[in-house]
């Protein structure tokens, strides 16, 4: 059960049919979604509702964990990843994913954001500089680091650190990002950085965000989702979300008149 | 108004805030119905009451209008209560207005008792017109407590007799003047006056014209009545 | 007004109250702090004198010529060179050796076998062995390996060594990889990484101070390892390189000189214990070193 934005634009990721499962428990009950090419689009919606389950769906994040499966497709481009043969990691290397919690690697800044370019890419060592210092550039973090790339990633403070965790998704040029409630850790300033910095990247790649914070999904984004105990139940262009939506269960959420 | 919120504080702020718009509803409707009494019986007192009446809708306006900015600011309401709070704003605007034209009308009776040509003037003839309007207004801010459309629709209709009604009057006066052209400058004070009734009328429409804005998510000003129909079926 | 008073009064009582409560516990609280500090003295006072008459002792024994002749008969002149040397030359092959193993099980338990009936088999089977008396291990060796080659030899003491590094690394590599938040392994999958990958350059790398404080500790502990080598390499007066033969080394030089009735054994053997000790609180700050200042 679930609803079809109307597509003027072009679908990026359309999920049909989605059924996922943490052991016996029925998480997602069957999702219907058309994520919009390069457009922010939100998911919110209380605790629980599986807004993150259905994130990481979208890079197979759950094949980590034994017990987690999905049912259904999620076809990027004409192609059903869940049903590929390829290796996963070639997805993930098109969907990238930014986490809740900022997690630099255990290396210098400019080891981190060229980790996972060197997975794919042979660059010389000047190309390699430039994707480092365009990476950073894009992440509104090159102005702060770029004297002291050789230094631990983890010496950032947390919007920083956030900020390249970011740029590392970034340097390798996926096409899709994924964004799972990046600011819950962060300060309000950090926050508002990094909400600048998402408009930005709409330009270039598809954005999906989880976010509890509504008026942030309603800020930053060009659809949003609601989504309520696995079920999609409203989708729409973020204006008209949250100035008249379509069903009450949404209206009630978003006016807070349940949690 | 609808189901509550989970922060009882918000709630008992938008209760706050729309009983003191009933609150200045009720100030303008008596307003409105002094100024017509004062019309008819061309009382000088009640006309003074009216324009005394002025200083305190004007200050509530400025009130509410407070209480909403900071009901916005710290809220960030979405969806209904935003749409109900832009509502109350424009109504309160509306409402202000209507108290004005009150006010000009108990002006143009001090001015015709004070040029001595009241009584030959057909006054009563206004009686209609301005029953229909204040009776509008009262419509009006009942349905906007109960946030009713149907009641809105049908405010929009009847804003169309007041119309009629106004021009009948016109035509009146004019036959009038014709008669008799030592009257013209009194019953030229007279037409400001069924003006200042039909914009009242026009004040209670644009109040229900809010109703389903909140309802139904829709500007429908300066829509056409089967648009406005199709909206609220 | 009367109920004012009252009211007062009854306020009056609380407080007192509350400082009598007060009172006592604070003297509660003073006797349990001395009873701590006299436990805490109690202790360190033997750690001290231990440490003291090591020193003593030791330093008193330790010459040029202790650190550069090999050990001699009785009643004669000489030193410990040759014991030196097999300790550093054992304990150092038995480290080179159990170190990988120990670290790729503690990985494979760590990454690939969190949950599984081989993991838990093997964990149980580790931790018997890191519990296990040395001297089990000492005899296990020579029925093997020296009853095998029909004689005592480094390598026979190297093994068993070995055995005794490989528990302390698994455990160690394996709490210090487990410690690893899943979000850094996560961030690593999601950029595209293979399994390898994301341990050798991610989670290793993160708990690498850890894992070399593991192996540190356990070369502190095969250092001291008397057991082991009495059943495998043995002992030996004279200076030998090859590790086929039996081979000196310090614990078993103390062993036999300390229990001996000679004064300059004795003396020697001080000597052997303070280097031991030396060398094993040496190790003990590098590693505490270590995991402080974080990479």
């Amino acid at each position: 059960m679930g609803t079809l934005t109307a597509q003027d634009e072009r679908s990026k990721i359309s999920v049909r049919n989605l059924n996922f499962y943490y052991g016996r428990f029925h998480a997602l009950k069957g999702v219907n979604l058309d994520i919009p090419e390069k457009k922010v689009t939100a998911f919110i919606g209380p605790s629980g509702c599986g807004k993150s389950t259905l994130l990481r769906t979208f890079n197979r994040m759950y094949e980590l964990y034994p017990d987690q499966r999905a049912e259904g497709e999620i076809v990027l481009d004409g192609e059903n990843l869940l049903a590929s043969k390829k290796d996963v990691a070639l997805i993930r290397a098109r969907v990238g994913m930014v986490f809740q919690k900022p997690t630099p690697f255990p290396m210098s800044i400019y080891d981190n954001i060229a980790f996972g370019v060197r997975l794919f890419e042979n660059l010389s060592a000047t190309d390699m500089d430039e994707r480092v210092e365009w990476a950073l550039r894009k992440a509104a973090l090159w102005g702060e680091v770029k004297d002291k790339l050789s230094q631990s990633g983890a010496g950032l403070s947390g919007g920083q650190q956030q900020r390249l965790c970011i740029a590392r998704g970034i340097a390798i040029k996926p096409e899709v990002l994924l964004l799972d409630e990046p600011c819950s850790a962060l300060d309000p300033i950090s926050t508002g950085k990094i909400e600048e910095l998402i408009a930005e990247l709409k330009a270039d790649y598809t954005v999906v965000i989880v976010t509890h914070n509504m008026q942030q999904a309603a800020r930053v984004s060009d659809y949003t989702a609601y989504m309520y105990l696995g079920d999609l139940v409203e989708v729409g262009q973020t204006e008209q979300l949250f100035f008249k939506p379509r069903r009450k269960e949404t209206e009630d959420y978003i006016t807070g008149r349940f949690g | 108004m609808a189901d509550k919120h989970l922060s009882t504080q918000f709630d008992s702020e938008l209760s706050a805030v729309s009983t003191r718009v009933m609150e200045m509803g009720g100030m303008v409707e008596s307003q409105i119905r002094t100024a017509v009494y004062a019309l008819s019986q061309f009382n000088e007192e009640a006309a003074d009451q009216v324009i005394e009446t002025e200083a305190r809708v004007n200050l509530m306006e400025v009130d509410i209008d407070r209480e909403l900015s900071s009901i916005i600011a710290r809220r960030q309401p979405t969806a209904r209560d935003l749409r109900l709070l832009v509502a109350i704003s424009k109504t309160t605007a509306n409402l202000e207005r209507a108290g004005d034209e009150a006010e000009k009308i108990a002006r143009m009776v001090k001015s015709i008792i004070g040029s001595g040509a009241a009584r030959n003037l057909p006054a009563s003839e206004l009686r209609t017109e301005a029953d229909l309007a204040s009776g509008l207004l009262r419509k009006a801010l009942d349905g906007l407590a109960r946030l009713d459309v149907n009641v809105a629709v049908s405010i929009l209709k009847e804003d169309d007799l007041i119309d009629r009604e106004f021009d009948g009057f016109v035509r009146k006066l004019i036959t009038y003047m014709m008669e008799d052209p030592r009257t013209i400058s009194p019953s030229l004070d007279l037409l400001f006056v069924a003006k200042a009734i039909e914009r009242i009328g026009d004040h209670a429409k644009n109040i229900a014209e809010f109703i389903i804005y909140v309802v139904k998510g829709a500007d429908v000003r300066h829509s056409s009545m089967e648009t406005i129909e199709s909206v609220v079926k | 007004m009367s109920g004012t008073g009252e009211r007062l009064a009854m306020e009056a009582l609380r407080m007192q109250e509350r400082e009598r409560i007060y009172a006592q516990r604070k003297r509660v609280n003073q006797i349990g702090l001395a009873l701590s500090l006299a436990a805490m003295a109690f202790g360190i006072f033997w750690l001290l004198w231990i440490l003291w008459e090591t020193v003593r002792l030791g330093l008193g024994g330790l010459t040029w010529a202790t650190l550069t002749q090999m050990t001699p008969p009785p009643n004669d002149a000489g030193g410990i060179a040759n014991a030196i040397y097999g300790s550093f030359l054992m304990v150092t092959l038995a480290t080179f050796v159990g170190t990988p193993i120990g670290i790729m099980a503690g990985i494979y338990l760590a990454e690939y076998d969190t949950k599984g009936w081989l993991g838990s088999l093997t964990r149980f089977v580790n931790d018997i062995l890191l519990s296990a008396p040395s001297i089990v291990i000492g005899l296990f060796v020579y029925a093997v390996v020296v009853a095998r080659f029909k004689g005592f030899s480094g390598w026979a003491g190297v093994v068993a060594l070995a055995l005794i590094v490989i528990p302390v690394v698994i455990r160690t590599t394996e709490n210090m990889l487990s410690l690893v938040p899943a979000g850094l392994r996560e961030a690593a999958y999601a950029l595209g990484a293979p399994k390898w990958k994301v341990i050798m350059s991610i989670t290793l790398r993160a708990a690498r101070a850890g894992v070399v404080t593991g192996v540190l500790l356990a070369v502190a502990r095969i250092s001291g390892e008397t057991a082991p080598l009495l059943f495998t390499a043995l002992n030996n007066q004279f200076w030998t390189s090859s590790l086929s033969e039996p081979m000196s080394s310090l614990p078993v030089t103390i062993f036999k000189f300390a229990m001996s009735p000679y004064e300059n054994w004795q003396q020697l053997a001080w000597a052997g214990v303070f280097l031991i000790t030396a060398a094993v609180l040496g190790l003990n700050i590098l590693a505490r070193v270590l995991t402080r200042t974080k990479i």
